[in-house]
Formats: structure tokens, sequence, C-alpha cells
């Protein structure tokens, strides 16, 4: 049964040349048309099925075309041609973190950030002694996010997102995540929603998570799906990618 | 929805401080009330009592102008959030409009002020204030959406917007009253919807103010219109809001 369902999907994306010089030299270089806000071609053509259950990775060796890739699964941006279809809920756990407000107590950005997912205020009331817990902020709760330890951001935007209800978990960059024993606590979770039927839509740019837990593997060069294989295979694929212009 | 809308609004609650919320406009017509009425001393503008008749203007006004001015940043300051989140974007737009309603209602007060100074009871008319309050929301509602998808493709449309705002606080009956605009202009000054609304909140106090039925009915459908212009702006904008974010 498929859940999400892409079909072919093209997607540019504005991208702003890195500024030289001073602004106003910046502002004059703009207005003598040398640079210019250009679009870049991320997707083209691309079309796939997520199954129910499965876990899938996104091996790719563009992070703007991953994080694309989870925001059109979970429908915050929209296609330029083709279209996505998605039956389930989405969470997309992209940079969920730099919503957050430092002078917002842990508890008011708990409420932020599970609003803006989509939870309503007493869904949150409910879980948020559990996600406390498994954020293991118990201590900071009433306090502001300025003071609390610097992986406290991550650790609550994990364990909010791991509380959402939902089928399918779009992940972009785990690595990021906090300490080991954290991380571990993080899989163990990742484990059990996988054995309730959850689907798993991970990206990142270490072989380690993949290898994890995914059965399947997209791998994606140039905006075009190369291959629909096994992990594996999709990063031998990588390997050879990035080996082949150095003449190997 | 509902329920979102709730969040959203209470969200704005911690994100802004309410407590200047009474003295702004409240210092705003007393300069504005010493400058016209104390200082220049003749009664030519706007009708008696000064204060009153300022005050009932310049508090939507106030809201008016920093919900506008407040469009323009909606979806640069909501970057990172957009990006995730699940929400419809128009709820940004909603929740900066809200949280300045909320302001506007909280500064309420400051109108009760005015009338126990000029002790001049509003007549049956008052009902109409109410009426400009929601005509005023949905107004503002329509421009958030259309200033704030526009600012995302023209990022100078925020100096623009300033601009338009500075004039308008001229061009609207704040200071004076329609009634100081030569009748044959008053057609022409009803485009702007604020006419329309102001005299609306204005009747209750000085029922003549608003002088014809047509120039109403004029304000009203442009206002309208600029509705459902923001609403089409912004559906069509929507893919490239959201790629931006």
């Amino acid at each position: 049964m498929s859940i999400i369902e892409f079909s072919n999907v093209s997607l540019t994306m504005p991208r702003t040349k890195r500024r030289q010089g001073s602004g106003r030299k910046h502002r004059l270089r703009r207005f003598a048309g040398e640079t210019s806000r250009t679009m870049v071609p991320v997707l083209e053509n691309v079309s796939f099925t997520i199954n129910k259950g499965d876990s899938v990775a996104i091996v790719c060796g563009k992070p703007l075309l991953r994080t694309s890739l989870i925001r059109l699964a979970a429908g915050t941006l929209i296609p330029d041609s083709g279209s996505v279809t998605s039956t389930e809920r989405v969470v997309p756990m992209i940079a969920i973190a730099r919503a957050m407000g430092i002078s917002f107590t842990i508890r008011q950005n708990a409420y932020l950030v599970g609003g803006l997912l989509g939870m309503s205020a007493e869904e949150l009331t409910e879980k948020l002694p559990a996600i406390i817990e498994f954020a293991d902020l118990s201590n900071y709760l009433d306090r502001h996010l300025r003071g609390a330890p610097a992986s406290a951001r991550q650790r609550l935007a994990w364990s909010i997102a791991m509380a959402v209800e939902a089928d399918v978990y779009a992940i972009d960059q785990m690595l990021v995540v906090g300490e080991l024993e954290f991380r571990q606590k993080c899989w163990s979770a990742v484990d059990t929603l996988r054995e309730n039927g959850a689907t798993f839509l991970v990206s990142s740019d270490g072989a380690k998570q993949y290898r994890r837990f995914c059965d399947r593997a997209l791998y994606l060069e140039q905006g075009a799906l190369i291959a629909d294989t096994t992990v594996p295979q999709a990063l031998v694929l990588a390997r050879t990618a990035r080996r082949g212009p150095r003449g190997d | 929805m509902l329920v979102l809308r709730d969040l959203q609004n209470q969200y704005t609650k911690f994100r802004l401080g309410y407590l200047w919320s009474l003295l702004e406009p409240l210092g705003m017509s007393l300069v504005l009330w010493v400058v016209f009425s104390v200082l220049l001393g003749s009664r030519a503008l706007g009708l008696s009592p000064y204060l009153l008749f300022l005050t009932v203007a310049i508090l939507p006004w106030w809201w008016f102008a920093k919900s506008v001015n407040a469009s323009t940043r909606i979806f640069r300051r909501a970057r990172g959030e957009l990006a995730f989140s699940t929400l419809p974007p128009q709820i940004w737009v909603m929740r900066t409009v809200l949280s300045s309603t909320v302001e506007f209602l909280l500064s309420l007060p400051v109108i009760v002020l005015a009338i126990a100074l000029t002790q001049d009871l509003p007549g049956m008319y008052f009902v109409f204030f109410p009426v400009a309050i929601f005509l005023q929301f949905l107004l503002l509602y329509g421009i958030g959406l259309l200033v704030s998808s526009l600012s995302v493709v023209i990022p100078d449309l925020a100096r623009v917007v300033k601009i338009v705002i500075r004039a308008m606080f001229y061009l609207s009956p704040i200071l004076y009253s329609i009634s100081n605009i030569p009748q044959s202009l008053h057609s022409i000054a009803a485009i702007n919807p604020l006419v329309g609304i102001l005299g609306l909140y204005r009747i209750g106090w000085w029922p003549e103010e608003h002088a014809s039925v047509i120039a109403l009915v004029i304000s009203l459908s442009v206002a309208l219109s600029l509705f459902i212009l923001g609403i089409f702006t912004f559906h069509r904008l929507k893919p490239r809001i959201l790629k931006e974010a």
C-alpha cells in the first residue's frame, strides 16, 4: 500500500549568489546585472512511491535536495510540476530547533513547536510530561531556553517530533542530535515506532544512519532519481560518483 | 482550524508585551490634541470635542498601521517555522492580524477615558462601532495576505508600504472630519477604504459624520475587493512563499 506518491515531480529553488563586497557594492552589482537571484533546478521528473512500513534512505550529496524532498513529502513545499500525494500525516523533522526562541521557557517552546507541528493545546498538555521526560529536561521546564544546556534545543525538538502521532516521520540530518546516551534513546524510540508500523524517510550525510535500519534507498544525482535499491548498493553508487571526477 | 487559530493567538501573547498598548495611543492623541486644538486654537478641523474625535479615529488608525507594517515582515520572520510546520501558511497572516487586533481591543479603554474626560456619551448609532471593528479586521486580513505574499517576491515593498501608510494618515479623516473635504471630492475620497470604516467608528457621536451612503458603499466595496485580491494573490504566490522559507 503506497502512502506517499511522487509523480514526475520537478522543482526549482531560489538561490542567491554569495554576496561580494560591501552592501552598496553588492546592490550596484545587482543593478548592473552581474549577480542575480537564480533558480537552481533541484528535482527533475522524479517519481517513486513509498509504502507503508518502509524505512527509506535518501542518499544524495546535496543537502538542499534532501531537505526539499522531505519538505515535499510533508507538504511544506509545493512542486513546480508533477504532484505529490500523501495519504498519511507526515512529520517533517527539519531544523525544528530553529523555530524556538531563547527567551521562552522550555514549556513555552514545547507548546510553540508542538503547535507548529499541528498538535492541539489539549493534546500537548497531555503529552508534555512524556516529552519532557524523554528529553530529560524536567529540571529546566520553566526556565528560559537561554539558560538550558546547549543540547536542550535538539533534545526537545526530537522529543516533540516523536510525540506527534503520525504515520510517517521524515528525518533530516539526524547527526546533529546530542550526546551518545540520548542518541541511543532516540534510536530505541525509532525502533519501537517502526515496530508499530510507522514509516520512516531518512536523510543524512553519514552512512551509519542508513545502514542502521533502512531497508530501501533512493539514490539521487543531479536532481534525477538514479536508483531505487538497497542501502549498501546506493552507498556504493554514491562512493563511485564521488570518486568519478578524480579519475579513479 | 479554530483551535489552531487560538493556539497561534496564544503564542503571540507571550511574544508581545502589552504594557505599552495603552500608553502609546494615549500619548499620541494627547500630543495631536495639544497641537491641533490648544496650540492652533481653531476648531476648524474636525468636530468637537476634539480630544474624543481624535481618539476614536486614532486607535483604529494605530491598529491599521501596525498590522499592515507587520504584514511586510511576516514571512521573513517565519522562515524557519514554515519549513517544517504542517499548518497552512495563512495562519501566520492571521496570527499577525489577530495579535494587532487584540492590542487594539486592549487599547479601547483610552476611548472610555476620553469619554469620561469630555462627558460626551455616544448615541444610538454606536451599534456601528463593532461593525466597523469587524470590517476593519476583514480589510486588514486581506491587506495582510496581499502585502505579505507580495513582499516575499518584492522585498522593497516594505519601504513603499511605509510611505503609503504615512500618506494615508493624512489622506484619511483622522485629524479632520470628512465634512472638511469639499462635497465634490467625497466619492473620490471614499476610494480610501478607511474613510468608510472611520466614519462608522465616529457615527455614534457625530451622526452627520459620514455624509453619503454612496461614499460608504464605495469604501466598503473597495475594502471587500482588497480582501478578495489578497486571498487570490496569496494563493497564487503560495508555492513561492514556501520556497523562500
